[in-house]
This record gives C-alpha cells, structure tokens and sequence, in this order.
C-alpha cells in the first residue's frame, strides 16, 4: 500500500512543498526514511511510533519506507512529523485514502501524540497553494493570515484522525481558538511618561504619521532612546499585505512575531552593536534567510548610537530605505521586502555636548573622526533631524504626565487615513514625481526652500523630504488642501541641519 | 597697511641660515634639542660637529646617521619652495622681543615680513576653537580696530576666535598694521585646512612664524608650544573666550611667566565657552569692554617696558563697533515677543524654545523667522542666539 501526503519544508527562508510518500510492504519489519532528510526528519521515526502508539493507533509492523519527494533537496525540521503519521496510517489502512484528499500537513509530534507549531508555518501553507493544511493549534491565529480556506488547526494526533474519519468539514480556526500570546509581557511604554522633550514628541508623532525617519541628536543622558522606544507604539496596527509580510519575514528567520486575531503590531528591531553585515542584511548560513532589515519591515528598525555601529552595517541601510527591499546574495539570492521605519540616536560629537558652538570641548579632529563615522548619505536619508535636551530638572518632577501614546496614536491614525486616500500608506511612501502634483508649493513657501537649498542646508534629496513631511503636517492639521507656508516652514526646522553633528568647524 | 618690510624668502638663506634648517629638519628634532645643539656653534660649524659626532650636544650622536646622509643644500632649496625665511636670534628679522626669552626658539622660520614686528605694539587675541557667534564678532571687532589703532594683531591662525581675529585685521583699513601669526605646524601645511587662505593673506600682508619644521603635521604638543612664542612677543594678551581648561590658558601661563598683562572678553555665565574668561577675571584679569580697554593695557604695558605706545589714532568704541547694541522693535508681536525672551545671548536650542514658549514648534518656526529677518535673532543650525 502506498499513500501520498503533501506537506512543506524551510529551505533558507522560502518553503518547498514536499510530497510525503509513505510504502508500507511485507518484508522485514523496518523504518527507512530516503530524499535527502536531516538528522531531525530521520528521528521522527521514534516521535511518530510513540505518537501513534500512545494515540492508541496501529504502528504497523511491516517493512516501512518513506520517501520526501522532490528528492533532490535537502529537508530538515520536525514539520514533517505529522504527515509521516498520516502517511502510515493510510498506507497501513488505518485510514481511507480519500479522506485526506485536499489537504496538507505540518506539524511537529509529540511523544504523546500532541500537535505542535514549526517555524515558519505561514510560508508553510502559503507553499501548498490549493489545499487546506492541518497545522498546529498554537500557530492557527500564524496560518489563518494565509487567507479563509487555507489552514485548519488541530491540537492533538487523535483529534486529525478523529476528524478525517468522521469525515467531518474542516474550517477556519475560530477566533476562540487562536491563542492569545504567551510571550514575556513587556513593560509597557508610554508617551505619558515623557515629561519634557516637546520637539521630540512632535517628531516622533510626524516620523509615526508619515513614516519618516527619524534621528535623534542628543547629548547622553537626554532621552534620545527613552523617546524612540516610544514611537512603536504610535504606529497603527500592520494592514493585511503588510501583516502577511511581517509574520512571513519572521517566520522564515525562524522567530516568532506575535499575532492576535489577525492583528499584527508592527514589529520593532534594534539590532545591537555588534550586529554583523550578514546579520542585518540576511544570507549567511542558513541560506538566504532574513537578517534584521527585512525583519524591521513595516515596523521600526531602532538603530542606538548610530556612530558605533560597523561602517559596513550602515552602507547597508541606504539601498533599502530607497527600494524598499533588501537583497541577499549568497547562498543562492533572494529579496525580501524591506521598508521600514528607521529610527536612529546619535551624540552630535564624542562629549555629547557640541552642535550649538561653544559649548563643546572635543578635539575637532575627535569631532571630525566622529562625524565621519555617518555617512552622508545616510544621514541625507533621514527626513527628520532633531535635537533632543536634557529635560530641566523642573519638567521631571512633580509635572504633570505628558499626552499619553493612545491620544497621540489618534491623531497618527486620523491623519494616516489622509495619506490612504492619497493612495500611499503614509506620506513617507509618496514618489518624487507625485510630489509636484500632491504638495503643490505656494510662492512663499518655495521661497523659503530656495533659500534653504542656496544656503546649502538642503540637497536635492532633502527638498522632497521636506515636502512629505510639510504634507504630512498638514495631514495631521487636517488640511486637505494645499500645504501652506507654515508647514513648510516647521518641515524645515524639523529636517534640521546636518551640522548638528559636527558643530560650526565644519567636518 | 604700511610699506611690508623686507621679505624673506626667495634670496634671504646664506651658508648659516640653511644649515640651522638642515638641523631642524633632522628626524627625530625637537625645539629644546635643536637649541643645545645651536648653544655656542654657528650653524654650520654645529652641523659639521654633527656629523663628524663631536658635538658636545648630541653625545648619543642621535642625529649623526641621518645629518651624514642628508644635503644641507636640498632643506635650503625646500624652504625657498616653500618661500620660508630662516631667522636666527642674531640674524635679521629675528623677533626683538624673543632675544631675551628663556624659551626663544633656536630657530624660527616665517613666510611674510618679519620686520612688521619692529616699532610695533603686538596684542596677542586669542580663545577657544569652538567659539560662540558672540565672541567671533568681539574676536573680529577687536582684531580690526587694533589693527586701526597700529597695533600688530598676533593669534594662532586656529578656528574660531584666533581665525576671527586675523580675519578682523584683514578687514582693517589702508594704513593699518598688518596681522601677525605664530602657527604649530610646518610652514607648508596650512591647519585647519579651511584656513589656507587666511592663512596666505596673513603671509602676505604680514607675517606668520613657525618654530616646526616643513611639514610638520598638527598634533599634540606643537600648539602649547607655538602658545609660549605668541605670548613672548605680545605686549598684552587678550583672551576672548576660553573653555574651563581651554588650550588658551597656556597662552595665558606662559604670558604669566613673562609678566606680559592677560586680558579678558567678560561673557555670559551661561556659556561654557566663557567659563574660563570669566574665572580669568574673577582672577583679577583686566576685563576687556571695547578696544579701548586693550590699547590701555598696551600703552601701560610699554611704558612699563620702557617702550612707545601706540600711535594716538582715534579709536571707535566697541567691539565690532559698527552699529549700536540692537534694542528689538516694541511692535513685535506677543508670540516673536515670547519667543524673543526665550532665547538667550549664548546659543539656545529648538528645544529649549519650545520648552520655556510652551508655543507650538510651527508657531515657533514662524516666529523666529520673522526674528531673524529683523536681525534680532542669530540663526544657525538647530538653535538660535540673540544678536
């Protein structure tokens, strides 16, 4: 007898649909698993006997082999488990061929016959286009962004053959099913207790409404990280395309991003210092999968002290944050969506205290070495550039609480709806040839941008950027019509000037 | 400006000059080294001593591997190059004032003409890098109207205040006395790179002295030490602004020394870049208002020294002096009005702004462009200060 169970496996970060085919014939009694298994699909030998056997179904004593077709490529993972199990009982006439017709499996089994989740179980489904797939109940709320139609959950060994024996309908998990997430539960942070910093706060709510990046210049100690920890929290919930992406990234990087009855919270990445190149473009060893810019994607990528990161881990940044994707080139190439949020802290020189003259005692060539560790084209890149203070003693007790992130995530979400009727997400996305028709400028305001790029503060670069963000102060004034002066005006103080960072001696 | 002196340079090395060079240049060389070795030799006889390894000063004969395969001739054609003068302490053009000083270089190259220095008053205008708009307006206000009143401005060619007080010197009017520099690195190697110009104008309108070699580079060490030649040819030294422990205050050491009078530019308690002159004055320092102050330093100084004053030419007060303190306009609006006292004489931030105005940073930006335009406020990047 022989069965064949459809089922799918991580190769790097994309899926491969695999073909279980289970034959079970008389002859010796054994257990050979062929196509190319790792060492984790060779052990499901024993997860399956013992699953079967303590779901009190028949391990049948028989000269058994399976084969992972195409056999060609190299499989690995514990998600092969639960159609090995199924390929037995079918093959071994436990079960009617016909009733896992239109349907694949993935799922891990446990010794006491228990379903449980695999990295990667959207790309997993998202592999088998055209059948429902049986996964885990702890990744049901994972599967169910694959669309209606595509996934089924089931806890336990027993409870798949309960079900295809019945004959009964599989459907949807139900919205009582999912789980709720049993992560480590976060502090959470507010803007509430944000007590001074009020050019800070109008950035983060312009970088949270337009999406655009943001960099923080501040002397250590004036809560450069305490706001940009902040902003995540102001941004809307992940739409479905995007959602899909963010589960999808960290799915194939093998982690976990939570999702809660098909919300998707923007995920939020800050890769330390000692991220490598491979570490935050992706590839590497594991064959092309995500590195932390294609994990930031429609979420924040958090980059503190930006000047100490490795200069080849910034050259990295400018490409995506213009495409909008990240490609990886070895092994073998793949390109991830990358278009993310960044988010950038830096001290404008080596003592923290320069940017306005006088007030800095770095050596210049100290401050010079500084600065050259920023590039200019990124530091171009960001479209806000501002300076955060030490907060006055005053501010910090005894005032009251600042706005909280809710009223603040109120007006991101009103004026967002602005930038969707414009047919972007966020004004950040808008394309430089529709900026003459969606932020037409006004004489005056052209005005004070001509003077702005004659006096060199500005490139070419930085004068769109100050039109998205004009559109998006008038976004969140409530102007639908064209920006004004005013708008132009606060978008230029709020690019700021790169000189922030290397003071008046120039670099 | 008056008649430029005689030039070194192109015609100005004989046998002496260049070999004192050639000494200098040797690796390895040091200022205080390089005058045991010129102590009781003429240059050509220590160079000889030098290389046959009987000099008394180099008993290590340190020097006599590299000065055995060294041209003499090829450091003389370098410095005509890079048109270099080498002066000598018994030489021509070699600075009065340095004759007798305990730390006077052995030898001292310039680009310019050295005499300027002759029958002149000096005042040394020195202070911090990164200096406020504030004291590189007082540095340029002085350094002009010095050079107005006939007396030589001597500073370091660094960024911020010495920059500003050559710059100010240049601007002076015909007839006024030409700038002087004393600078750490070689004569060829203009620092800071954007001061090139500055630094040629300087060269050729005056005088700029190095005690390095060609080719030196900046580095640690060469600045205090060009801070004790400055101070040694001043009359009066005259800080502007200077950080707590500012690299200025070894100018003001080494003037101490000397028991050449410091001056100080009074500024801000706010500003950090005017901690150290104020705690100059609070040391008893002369404040220095306007010109004014300064020209009476130096004449009481000279008359001190047995010296003349300056020249008796009318002095403008205030530094900077061209327009009286601006009084900002009563029809400011009440926002540009709040905005405007929000804002401090020393560099405040946006944030600051917005912090002390509780206004909304478009009402803000609104404001101190209107500021600005008045010419109330002083703009620059991320922050603005009372002009």
């Amino acid at each position: 007898m022989i069965a064949t169970i459809p089922s799918a496996v991580l190769v790097g970060a994309t899926a491969t649909a695999v073909t279980v085919e289970v034959h079970v014939s008389n002859g010796l009694p054994g257990f050979t698993v062929v196509g190319l298994p790792d060492a984790a699909v060779r052990e499901s030998r024993d997860r399956v006997r013992a699953a079967l056997l303590s779901s009190g179904l028949p391990w049948p004593r028989r000269r058994v082999t399976v084969n992972l077709a195409p056999s060609g490529t190299r499989k690995g993972g514990a998600g092969l488990d639960l159609p090995i199990a199924l390929g037995l009982l079918v093959a071994g006439g436990a079960l009617d061929a016909d009733a896992v017709r239109g349907l694949g499996f993935v799922g891990e089994l446990g010794l006491d016959g228990a379903v449980r989740g695999v990295p990667g179980t959207l790309v997993l489904v998202e592999a088998l286009p055209g059948l429902r797939v049986v996964v885990a109940r702890a990744s049901g709320a994972e599967a169910a962004l694959a669309g209606p139609g595509r996934c089924a959950t089931a806890a336990a060994l027993s409870e798949v053959v309960a079900r295809l024996r019945g004959r009964r309908r599989w459907s949807d998990p139900a919205a009582s099913e999912l789980p709720v997430p049993a992560g480590p539960a976060e502090a959470p942070v507010d803007l509430a207790d944000v007590r001074a910093h009020p050019l800070g706060r109008r950035a983060l709510e312009v970088a949270a409404t337009g999406l655009h990046h943001l960099l923080l210049v501040g002397p250590s100690g004036s809560g450069k990280t305490f706001l940009a920890r902040r902003l995540a929290g102001l941004l809307p919930d992940a739409d479905a395309t995007t959602a899909r992406a963010v589960v999808r990234a960290h799915s194939a990087a093998g982690q976990h991003h939570p999702v809660t009855a098909g919300a998707v919270r923007p995920p939020v990445r800050a890769p330390g210092h000692g991220v490598s190149p491979a570490g935050m473009a992706g590839g590497g060893g594991s064959g092309g999968a995500p590195g932390e810019l294609a994990l930031a994607h429609g979420g924040v990528l958090l980059l503190e002290g930006l000047e100490g990161y490795a200069a080849g881990v910034l050259d990295l940044l400018p490409g995506p944050l213009d495409e909008g994707v990240v490609r990886v080139h070895r092994p073998g190439a793949a390109t991830h969506p990358a278009r993310f949020l960044l988010v950038g802290t830096v001290q404008p020189c080596p003592c923290g205290e320069g940017g306005p003259p006088g007030a800095c005692r770095c050596q210049p060539a100290a401050r010079s070495r500084h600065a050259r560790r920023l590039a200019g084209p990124l530091l171009d890149r960001f479209d806000l550039c501002v300076r955060v203070e030490r907060a006055p003693a005053g501010a910090l007790l005894g005032s009251e609480p600042g706005e909280p992130t809710a009223a603040v995530a109120a007006r991101v979400a009103a004026a967002r709806r602005r930038a969707v009727a414009r047919g972007v997400a966020a004004n950040g996305a808008l394309a430089a040839p529709r900026l003459a028709a969606e932020v037409p400028l006004d004489d005056a305001s052209g005005a004070l941008v001509d003077r702005s790029l004659r006096a060199g503060g500005l490139t070419a670069r930085g004068v769109d950027a100050v039109r998205r963000v004009a559109r998006t102060l008038a976004d969140l004034d409530g102007v639908d019509g064209p920006v004004d002066g005013g708008h132009v005006r606060e978008a230029l103080l709020l690019r700021g000037d790169r000189a922030l960072l290397w003071g008046e001696g120039g670099r | 400006m008056s008649g430029p002196g005689p030039a070194t340079g192109r015609h100005a090395l004989d046998d002496e000059a260049v070999h004192a060079a050639a000494l200098a240049h040797l690796p390895g060389m040091t200022p205080r080294r390089l005058a045991r070795l010129l102590d009781g030799f003429r240059p050509v006889m220590a160079w000889r001593a030098v290389v046959a390894g009987t000099h008394p000063g180099d008993p290590h004969r340190r020097f006599r591997g590299a000065a055995s395969g060294a041209d003499p001739a090829a450091v003389g054609d370098r410095c005509r190059a890079a048109d270099a003068g080498v002066l000598l302490p018994d030489g021509a053009g070699y600075p009065v004032a340095l004759a007798g000083d305990p730390g006077a270089p052995a030898v001292l190259f310039a680009r310019g003409h050295p005499g300027v220095l002759e029958a002149r008053p000096a005042v040394a205008v020195v202070g911090t890098r990164s200096a406020t708009p504030y004291g590189c307006r007082v540095a340029a206000g002085l350094g002009r109207e010095l050079a107005e009143s006939g007396v030589v401005v001597l500073s370091g060619l660094a960024r911020g205040i010495d920059g500003a007080a050559h710059a100010g010197a240049l601007g002076a009017g015909v007839g006024s006395a030409p700038p002087v520099a004393v600078v750490g690195t070689g004569l060829d190697r203009p620092y800071p790179a954007a001061h090139r110009l500055l630094w040629e104008a300087v060269a050729a309108a005056g005088c700029v002295f190095s005690e390095a070699p060609l080719g030196t580079p900046p580095r640690p060490g060469v600045f205090p030490a060009r801070n004790r030649i400055i101070a040694a040819l001043a009359d009066v030294v005259v800080v502007v602004e200077c950080h707590r422990s500012g690299g200025s205050l070894t100018t003001v050491d080494a003037a101490a020394r000397r028991s050449i009078p410091v001056c100080a530019v009074p500024g801000s308690v706010l500003s950090p870049a005017s901690a150290g002159t104020n705690a100059l004055l609070a040391d008893g320092c002369t404040p220095v208002r306007d010109t004014a102050d300064v020209l009476t330093a130096v004449s009481l100084a000279r008359a001190a020294r047995g010296r003349p004053a300056p020249d008796g030419r009318p002095v403008r007060v205030g530094p900077g002096g061209t327009e009286p303190p601006h009084r900002p306009g009563r029809d400011l609006d009440r926002v540009a009005r709040s905005v405007l006292d929000a804002v401090d004489d020393v560099p405040t931030t946006v944030e600051t702004v917005l912090l002390r105005t509780g206004l909304s940073l478009a009402s803000v930006a609104a404001a101190t462009e209107e500021l600005v335009g008045r010419g109330c406020l002083d703009a620059g990047a991320g922050w603005w200060s009372r002009r």
